[in-house]
């Protein structure tokens, strides 16, 4: 017996976990039966399948309009069954930029970008929707634990409470740490970073992290390569469900076309099979990146993904209010100390690599670029004039760290020099003093080597 | 000569099968397959449908005598599309049914390696089962790609 339903009651099937099925006919009836790597849903009429090729079901599309689509919920397995007729294919628009970034996303994880990209977005008057009965032989199964569609827990206090955090945040370092333990204590997302834009290289740069063995703090993703280098250079948020079964997808165009590129690794869990990589932008201006990631293939809904933008746009608003919020109010005070004696015990070296613009601790990577000039800058005169205490002014002043003249993110850059040194160097330490004042504590001797 | 990949995917286990048809005016309906049943020539095969989910599919089969067989190894997106004539259309015997369990098994098998519980894979209906013996007149290369849907035969 045929059970008519609502589209949107199945939205589950259209988050790409189970790969969908379509059958399409010549006008001579001659079928041709495939899976389809995207069925989007638009609306309870409307559906729109990618095109990424010219084949034999465009072709047949072309000639006879009406298709066949199996779809599964990917919680319980059942199936439903849409019967299609197709209306247009778009090639531009809000829809296409929707599908294409999903794609686009997916194709330079697995290095085919500009090969693997969406050609159309075919979309389909849905005529006729059945739940395909005796499809399973039990109940649908419960839930499984791998497998878990949280729904919304209350949006508007959800907008609340994060907003609340990020107004009660101090600075842009607590604010980051702050936004990311809030999303994990209220929406359960384990594992997360954030990543600012840096207006000098042009790169993003992770700024803070939750839920991964080691932080990653200073990572560095080139706009338009991966998840988070596409959510940035493209300022759309992405969304994918089912990774490896899309990866799977991916590497195989890769492998048939014979590309050679290497793979882009995930942002940070390397079993991920979902993720949710949001633009945070003021205007058309990239702040920076909040990705989430989870090991549930279907943890993240449109839901998370609309909310989540909204969310999004709060963090910018406060990351941009904190990065200019660096100037000192009182007068500097700028005490010159001798160096304290140095524990011989404890002897560290730092070298600062001209050529590369890095600095080495010990022989491991420690910083680069504008971070790396400034750790520099504060440990020669540390050494040679005894200072301890710096202003932020000072260092806008100092034309030799090449901050840009507007908009330089000096806070997000000691942000990024200070939790780089507490992860990798805890003897030398940049402390806050006050507003726009920091102060630099070193623990044991450091000596200091340029090359 | 077929490409060993494409001929071991179309004959070994571990695949999924995705059958079409359609009808007269050229309407096209779908089901999944449990197993195709094809030896190294790919001159013919018998394709198994769950009784319970084939309906159109079968009945299409029946009147127009085409049908469409896609058979993936799902982990590398590996496939093959066999086209071709339906010459019989019966009810699987008993003695099928054990290759039919161990095809279903097999899939299940590797859908649990990538992820889904292979109970639940188990549970979608095989049987009783159409048996569908076709001539197969064209193959195509499946596989996502530059050669996504070239004739190979």
């Amino acid at each position: 017996m045929i059970q008519m339903i609502p589209l949107t009651t199945i939205w589950r099937c259209f988050q790409g976990v189970i790969p969908s099925i379509i059958a399409t006919s010549d006008s001579h009836g001659n079928p041709n039966v495939t899976y389809a790597s995207q069925v989007h849903l638009i609306d309870d009429g409307h559906v729109a399948l990618s095109r990424q090729f010219f084949n034999k079901t465009s072709r047949n599309l072309d000639e006879n309009p009406l298709a066949c689509a199996e779809v599964h919920d990917p919680v319980t397995f059942q199936s439903y069954r849409l019967h299609l007729k197709f209306l247009r294919s778009e090639k531009s628009g809000p829809l296409f930029d929707v599908m294409a970034v999903r794609i686009q996303a997916i194709a330079s994880v697995t290095g085919m970008s500009g090969v693997f990209r969406l050609i159309g977005a075919d979309v389909f008057e849905v005529l006729r929707v059945e739940k395909v009965e005796g499809f399973l032989t039990s109940a649908p199964a419960e839930p499984d634990e791998r497998m878990s569609m949280t729904g919304a827990r209350s949006e508007i206090r959800g907008l609340q409470y994060i907003s609340e955090q990020i107004n009660r945040a101090g600075d842009l370092d607590s604010l980051l740490d702050i936004v990311l333990e809030a999303l994990g204590s209220y929406f359960g997302f384990e594992h997360s970073m954030v990543l600012l834009a840096d207006e000098c290289t042009g790169r993003l740069v992770a700024m803070a992290s939750r839920g991964y063995g080691t932080s990653g703090v200073g990572a560095e993703v080139e706009p338009g390569q991966g998840l988070i280098g596409t959510a940035a250079s493209e300022l759309r948020v992405i969304r994918l469900t089912g990774i490896e079964a899309c990866l799977r997808y991916g590497r195989a165009v890769r492998r048939e076309s014979g590309s050679a590129t290497p793979e882009i690794p995930l942002p940070g869990l390397p079993d991920a099979q979902s993720a949710l990589v949001i633009p945070l932008k003021l205007c058309e201006r990239l702040i920076g990146v909040l990705a989430v990631e989870d090991r549930d293939a279907t943890r993240f809904g449109e839901w998370h993904e609309a909310y989540l933008e909204i969310i999004g746009n709060q963090i910018a608003l406060g990351i941009d209010r904190m990065a200019d919020d660096g100037e000192e109010t009182a007068p500097p005070r700028i005490p010159i100390a001798k160096p304290e004696p140095a524990d011989e015990g404890r002897r560290r070296t730092l070298t600062y690599y001209v050529n590369d613009d890095c600095i080495f601790i010990d022989g491991e990577y420690l910083i680069r670029n504008v971070p790396g000039r400034i750790l520099w800058k504060l440990m020669r005169e540390h050494q040679r004039d005894g200072r301890r205490e710096f202003t932020n002014r000072e260092l806008r002043l100092d034309p030799g760290l090449g901050l840009p003249p507007i908009k330089d993110n000096l806070e997000s850059r000691l942000i990024l020099l200070r939790r780089r040194l507490s992860e990798k160097c805890p003897d030398v330490r940049i402390v806050p003093v006050g507003r726009g004042r920091f102060a630099l504590e070193i623990d044991g001797a450091v000596e200091m080597v340029e090359r | 000569m077929l490409d060993e990949r494409i001929l071991r995917v179309a004959t070994d286990g571990g695949t999924s099968v995705l059958v079409g048809s359609a009808d007269a005016g050229a309407v096209p309906a779908c089901c999944r397959g449990i197993a195709v049943s094809t030896d190294r020539t790919l001159a013919r095969a018998t394709v198994y449908v769950p009784v319970a989910t084939s309906r159109d599919v079968i009945a299409n089969a029946a009147t127009t005598k085409k049908l469409a067989v896609m058979i993936t190894r799902v982990v590398e997106h590996v496939g093959v599309q066999l086209k071709g004539t339906v010459e019989a259309i019966r009810m699987a015997g008993a003695e099928e049914g054990p290759f039919v369990r161990r095809r279903l098994q097999e899939f299940a098998e590797v859908l649990d390696e990538i992820g889904l519980p292979r109970r639940v894979f188990l549970s979608v209906s095989h049987w009783p089962a159409f048996a569908v013996e076709i001539t197969v007149e064209e193959v195509f290369d499946q596989t996502p790609g530059p050669r996504a849907g070239s004739s190979i035969r």
